[in-house]
């Protein structure tokens, strides 16, 4: 069956819907960077993380640095932990001593993006 | 034509997407785990020798502590059950008199494993201290290993484990394979497995975990001056738990 | 009349409610890998004495069904007989199709659904069939594309090299899969012949697979076939079959004869369930009753009978998966030889498997996957001939 050549359209169409399938795709991005620019007061600020009771004198490492980097962090100690045996001062129940509560602390950021991790499947995390 | 273009071009996006993908986790993942950087920890070799002459075959007080130390999964089905140690008797052949011996099972740590071997992640893999381990972050739940093991000593979670005896130690999900790891998060902390500490606590004294490389070590005392026999060494495996008595 | 290609119009009734009723197998078979996924394998029939059931055997047989019909393309593009160019591309087709089904069958039986699409390919491990494997399925998928193309832009040179490329991966492919048995561990699995046995089954079962196939799909669509073309590939089955027989006369014969396996050996030839499906679906019903029908002069001349066998050797090399992954784990490793071992919280003795609903509507669902994604084809690309005649005027 042969099919008609269509009208000029045949050549820009396919490109104009690679270029709105490539927009559709940069979106859940492009709302993670307006996101973090947004100034304070508005929605996506208003988590609530709880205050720890002061048993040590400082965390790990910094607030600015937890907030994005605390996967990169807990991966690459499970790295050492499992794989070579070598256990440090950094321990998913050493986060627990301060920060006692899950719902209270690590579930208010996860819910607000809605990820839920693996890791409290097997990690216990009140 | 129109639509063969597109999907020409939406395949061709895809295929680029998923290959970068791909390759920006190849070039940041981690060195796969058959070597360990720490000198510490390749100077070992940890093995097991199992007394059987001084085990009580009604006790079960290595089965027990394994169990709450490590979250083991017991749900009452034999199926399913999963036993990191586990006790059987053996009987020898048809029409014997000789008496029933009873034996203590469990992951022999090999030296050359075959689970390890056939673990298409290396989420199973003998750390540089001689302990075959399971990554259960990684672990993919083929069970390969559980075929490959000729001691019958791996199992999997087929069902998620409600209790949680032991809170400061986590527990398998389902999906995952597993088998005894020597209580390594208690051997990288200087002590003794849990098995090896309830059976000193009841008596018995019928196990012994130590350094093989190290000759002044106490199991390496046993092992050369005792006879002793580990499971099929025939096998190429070998494994590193070794009997007295059997 | 020159032969052309040419896709169907699928607007026909029957045709629609094939891909309904394709559709609901599917959708039955994603409602069970739900079902899975939720509770934990244990509702399937699998146990810790039996970690690979139903979903593995469906695996290693769509794979070998896949790298069979590789031969029938191979057979036009390596060795150059254009009186099959007109089964070339549907044959290419279904081989990549019964790959991904293959695929599928594993990646539906994982307990991580969702790790298997990273860690395997990030964190490979040489040394294991099982990771080796994927790679060289997945190669197979892209050379069958590379193939398809050829074959639709009508690239003679690149048809030649991409067959013989295809033909050798798919030999790769095959030993591959046997291998992931053979160089394992159990009694029943160890043996170096597996995978030259999984060749020849694979050969069998893809030539008795696409003789159904091209007489059913080119009746239903009313497409004159040369009866010769068919029976050529009867005859070409019956050579198959004889190798077939050699190899499992070979194994047997072998683990029989060795003391230390004979034990072993007679379990699996008389010792379950899985007896009946070896004598009877592979042995006598897949291979002497399929030779017997195909070396026969008046039966091997008739295209009815000739397809009627290919059922049979379909059915019987089904009935051989299941004995090759089945009896090895039921089998218990022999862990203190002249003892037995009792008393023990797990079964150490002889177990049986049952399949159980949840494996069947998976295994289902993704041959309904496959059969939607070839009737889609056949609509899409121009798959079909209009006539296969061995005279026909061929490019």
């Amino acid at each position: 069956m042969a099919s008609e050549e269509t009208s000029s359209g045949g050549g820009r169409r396919p490109a104009r819907l690679t270029v709105l399938l490539i927009v559709l795709l940069l979106v859940p991005f492009a709302y993670s960077v307006v996101g973090r620019f947004v100034p304070k007061g508005t929605a996506s600020d208003e988590v609530f993380l709880e205050r720890p009771p002061a048993k040590y004198k400082r965390c790990v490492k910094g607030t600015d640095y937890m907030r994005y980097h605390h996967w990169e962090l807990l991966r690459e100690t499970r790295e050492q932990v499992v794989r070579y045996g070598i256990r440090g001062e950094i321990a998913l129940d050493r986060c627990r001593e301060c920060h006692q509560k899950r719902e209270r602390f690590c579930d208010q950021c996860h819910s607000a993006v809605s990820l839920t991790p693996d890791c409290f499947h097997c990690h216990y995390y009140p | 034509m129109e639509r063969r273009d597109l999907l020409k071009t939406a395949g061709g996006t895809f295929l680029a997407a998923t290959s970068g993908v791909y390759a920006f986790r190849m070039l940041t993942a981690s060195s796969a785990g058959w070597t360990s950087p720490d000198r510490q920890l390749a100077s070992r070799r940890w093995g097991m020798v199992i007394d059987l002459t001084k085990c009580r075959p009604e006790c079960t007080a290595c089965l027990d502590a394994c169990r709450t130390e490590n979250n083991v999964a017991f749900h009452g089905d034999e199926r399913y059950d999963i036993h990191w140690i586990r006790k059987a008797k053996l009987r020898s052949g048809e029409g014997s008199v000789a008496p029933e011996k009873t034996m203590l099972l469990l992951c022999n740590h090999c030296d050359k494993p075959p689970c390890a071997q056939v673990c298409p992640v290396q989420a199973t893999y003998r750390r540089q201290d001689g302990i075959v381990i399971v990554d259960h972050h990684r672990c993919i739940g083929c069970r390969y290993c559980m075929i490959a093991c000729p001691y019958n000593a791996r199992f999997f979670n087929f069902k998620d484990n409600e209790e949680w005896p032991n809170k400061a130690r986590p527990k398998r999900s389902h999906g995952v394979a597993e088998a005894c790891h020597l209580c390594a998060h208690r051997l990288d902390q200087g002590s003794m497995p849990a098995c090896v500490e309830a059976c000193d606590r009841g008596g018995s004294g019928a196990l012994l975990v130590g350094d093989l490389s190290d000759p002044g070590s106490e199991i390496s005392r046993v092992v050369e001056q005792t006879p002793v026999k580990r499971i099929r060494p025939d096998l190429g495996t070998d494994p590193k738990v070794y009997y007295v008595g059997l | 009349m020159e032969m052309h290609f040419e896709s169907i119009d699928g607007k026909s009734r029957s045709y629609q409610l094939l891909l309904i009723v394709l559709a609901a197998f599917a959708i039955a078979g994603l409602v069970a890998t739900w079902w899975v996924i939720k509770e934990g394998i244990w509702v399937t029939g699998m146990t810790n004495r039996i970690p690979w059931g139903l979903q593995i055997v469906m695996a290693v047989y769509y794979i070998g069904l896949s790298a069979g019909s590789l031969v029938i393309s191979g057979l036009y593009g390596v060795f150059g007989k254009t009186e099959y160019k007109p089964f070339a591309r549907i044959a290419v087709y279904l081989a990549m199709l019964f790959l991904v089904a293959g695929l599928l069958s594993i990646l539906t039986d994982q307990g991580r659904m969702d790790r298997v699409f990273v860690e395997p390919f990030v964190y490979f491990n040489l040394q294991s069939m099982f990771s080796i494997n994927p790679i060289l399925y997945i190669g197979h998928i892209l050379i069958c594309v590379v193939y398809l193309w050829a074959l639709f832009y009508e690239k003679k040179r690149l048809t030649t090299v991409i067959a013989t490329l295809a033909f050798g991966w798919a030999f790769c492919v095959h030993s591959g899969t046997g291998a992931i048995f053979g160089f394992g561990a159990r009694m029943l699995y160890e043996s170096p012949l597996l995978p030259a046995s999984f060749v020849a089954a694979a050969m069998a079962s893809g030539t008795a697979l696409m003789i159904v196939i091209i007489v059913a799909l080119f009746k239903i669509t009313n497409r004159h076939v040369d009866d010769e073309l068919v029976l050529w590939l009867g005859r070409f089955l019956s050579v198959c079959l004889l190798v077939v027989v050699y190899f499992l006369f070979a194994e047997n014969a072998y683990r029989v004869y060795v003391v230390e396996l004979r034990k072993a050996a007679m379990y699996y030839l008389f010792g379950g369930f899985h007896s009946i499906l070896f004598w009877g679906g592979l042995v006598i019903g897949g291979c002497f009753i399929p030779m017997f029908i195909l070396f026969r002069k008046r039966t091997g001349s008739s295209v009815r009978w000739v397809v009627f066998a290919a059922v049979l050797v379909d059915l019987g090399v089904l009935c051989e998966r299941y004995v090759i992954v089945l009896p090895g784990l039921t089998h218990p490793p022999e862990m203190f030889p002249g003892m037995r071992v009792i008393g023990s919280p797990i079964a150490e003795g002889y177990v049986n498997y049952a399949v159980s609903v949840p494996e069947i509507l998976q295994a289902l669902g993704v041959l309904a996957v496959i059969g939607l994604m070839f009737a889609a084809g056949l609509k899409i690309f121009k798959l079909l001939p209009n006539e296969a005649r061995i005279s026909g005027q061929h490019a």
